[in-house]
């Protein structure tokens, strides 16, 4: 696998610059130990100094020699591929352990195969599209040609047009604010005040909703650790009921439909402690108010009423 | 730190108050809620002095609360109040000048805090002079911090266990001049508590007592 991904660099000229290496540092010690030897013992001062003198320059000629051999060879050696396919995760292609954690190859086959997973759901998209019910003729019917076309992706998205369609949900409704905060990168946290009711944590990617977290309206959420146990078991119940609009509400194509329809319905929870449930009646549920809101009529149930 | 409402429960007929207590905790305990300690309120009264003459001197009232140990209230009759850390009692000793102290008119209610899903109940004896006088019991919602919005609810979980003693809206949350739909704070609930401390010392007068 390395050899495939450093195909810039030429092997034979590497483990020669190897040798290179080890040949210039044995000279320069050769230098340096003739130094320290000092000059041998000879009949005459100038004869002992000329011996010295001509072992000197030889040791320095070998030095230079190699030296230039090492550069020659290291421009012969090339670099390796600059442009890592996966950015900081490259780097762990050189991870030497290669048998015991294999994590580099994994997550290239991880990638690839949703890369792969995407186009073919594109395609499946779109040709599902085509095959709609429908009986009134509109553009679909003649891409015959534009058929094998691939969806935009709606994954990386410009963080300008996250920050407008927001901006234009927020205006929607009046007693609802939400405001955008971006901690770590391009995901962007919105923080849902919804009237003096409660305030939720929507964690997004893209205009794709990640994750909810509901808090109530006098807590402090701007410190949160996220390992604060929750002591308010209603605030636990609506976050679960949160999750699970936010996975109920799906739609790849349209993911501002999407946001659109999950803030119609947490919107709901504005009248959370005035509804009586649906179907009970009654307003406390072993000691819970109606925490469930359809998800089509956005009418107030207990948990326990609402199938 | 939620919607409280602290009401007087009367002793039940033939009873005396420490079974009607026991009655309650029993019903709290069937409906499910779980005891999680003790709890007390209590509130002293000075005087003050140093008034123009022929007008009544002002009470000033300083209390306590279990549920927020390190902090001491001080507050008028149905007027401003405060805030303040527990060194605030040193403080009036060193008012001693301007308040005095009325000993006998120590007010206090001690008793078990339940707790229920979001709900917190307290359910405690007043006392005065270390002679029980009535029940006091504050049911707290934890969850929602505008009154109006989850009166309903807690009139409903009240209704539970108390059955015919359940009360109204309490007056500290209609006479707000912003209305019924502003956060509550900690004085709201010290409020009823020292409105039901009144109302505990008129029931027995004592001899003497000419103050209230």
């Amino acid at each position: 696998m390395a050899d495939v991904m450093n195909v810039g660099v030429n092997l034979e000229a590497f483990s020669q610059a190897i040798n290179a290496i080890q040949a210039l540092r044995s000279s320069v010690t050769k230098v340096f130990d003739s130094l320290k030897d000092g000059m041998k013992n000879k009949e005459t001062l100038e004869g002992r100094e000329k011996i010295f003198i001509t072992e000197f320059q030889d040791n320095l000629q070998s030095v230079n020699r190699d030296l230039n051999e090492l550069e020659r060879l290291s421009t012969l050696v090339g670099r390796p591929s600059e442009s890592h396919p996966l950015h900081n995760s490259g780097l762990l292609s050189l991870d030497p352990v290669q048998d015991k954690t294999p994590l580099y190859s994994q997550l290239l086959q991880a990638y690839k195969w949703s890369n792969k997973l995407q186009y073919h759901a594109g395609l499946a998209s779109s040709l599902l599209n085509q095959q709609s019910l429908k009986r009134s003729a509109n553009q679909m019917g003649t891409s015959a040609k534009r058929r094998p076309k691939v969806q935009p992706s709606t994954l990386a998205l410009p963080t300008q047009y996250v920050d407008d369609v927001i901006s234009r949900i927020g205006r929607m409704f009046p007693d609802m604010s939400i405001e955008l905060f971006r901690p770590n990168g391009t995901s962007a946290v919105l923080l849902v005040t919804l009237g003096k009711v409660l305030k939720a944590i929507v964690v997004m990617r893209s205009l794709f909703i990640d994750r909810t977290i509901v808090r109530g309206y006098h807590e402090n959420v701007y410190s949160e650790d996220g390992k604060v146990k929750h002591f308010i078991s209603l605030h636990v119940q609506v976050t679960d009921h949160a999750t699970t609009a936010l996975l109920h509400y799906q739609l790849p194509q349209m993911p501002d439909v999407v946001v659109r329809s999950f803030m119609t319905w947490l919107r709901s929870y504005i009248k959370l402690f005035q509804t009586p449930c649906q179907r009970c009646g009654k307003y406390l549920q072993e000691g819970l108010p109606p925490t469930w809101r359809d998800f089509r009529t956005l009418e107030a149930f207990h948990d326990t009423c609402r199938q | 730190m939620g919607v409280t409402c602290v009401c007087q429960v009367p002793v039940a007929e033939g009873k005396s108050v420490q079974q009607t207590v026991d009655m309650l905790h029993k019903k709290l305990e069937q409906l499910g809620a779980i005891k999680q300690g003790n709890f007390w309120v209590d509130c002293e009264t000075y005087h003050a002095t140093g008034n123009a003459t022929g007008q009544p001197s002002k009470l000033l009232y300083v209390m306590h609360n279990s549920e927020t140990p390190l902090s001491s209230m001080a507050l008028f009759e149905g007027g401003p109040g405060l805030t303040a850390d527990a060194n605030f009692d040193v403080l009036m000793v060193k008012l001693k000048s301007h308040f005095q102290n009325a000993k006998g008119h120590k007010v206090e209610s001690r008793g078990t805090r339940y707790r229920y899903c979001d709900f917190l109940v307290k359910i405690g004896t007043v006392a005065m002079s270390s002679s029980a006088r009535g029940i006091s019991v504050e049911v707290e919602y934890c969850a929602c911090v505008i009154p109006g919005d989850c009166w309903n609810l807690i009139k409903e979980f009240m209704q539970s266990f108390l059955g015919s003693s359940t009360p109204e809206l309490p007056a500290v949350f209609t006479n707000k001049a912003e209305g019924l739909y502003t956060p509550v704070d900690c004085m709201d609930t010290m409020s009823q508590y020292l409105e039901l401390f009144g109302k505990v010392r008129k029931q027995q007068v004592l001899p003497g007592s000419g103050v209230r």
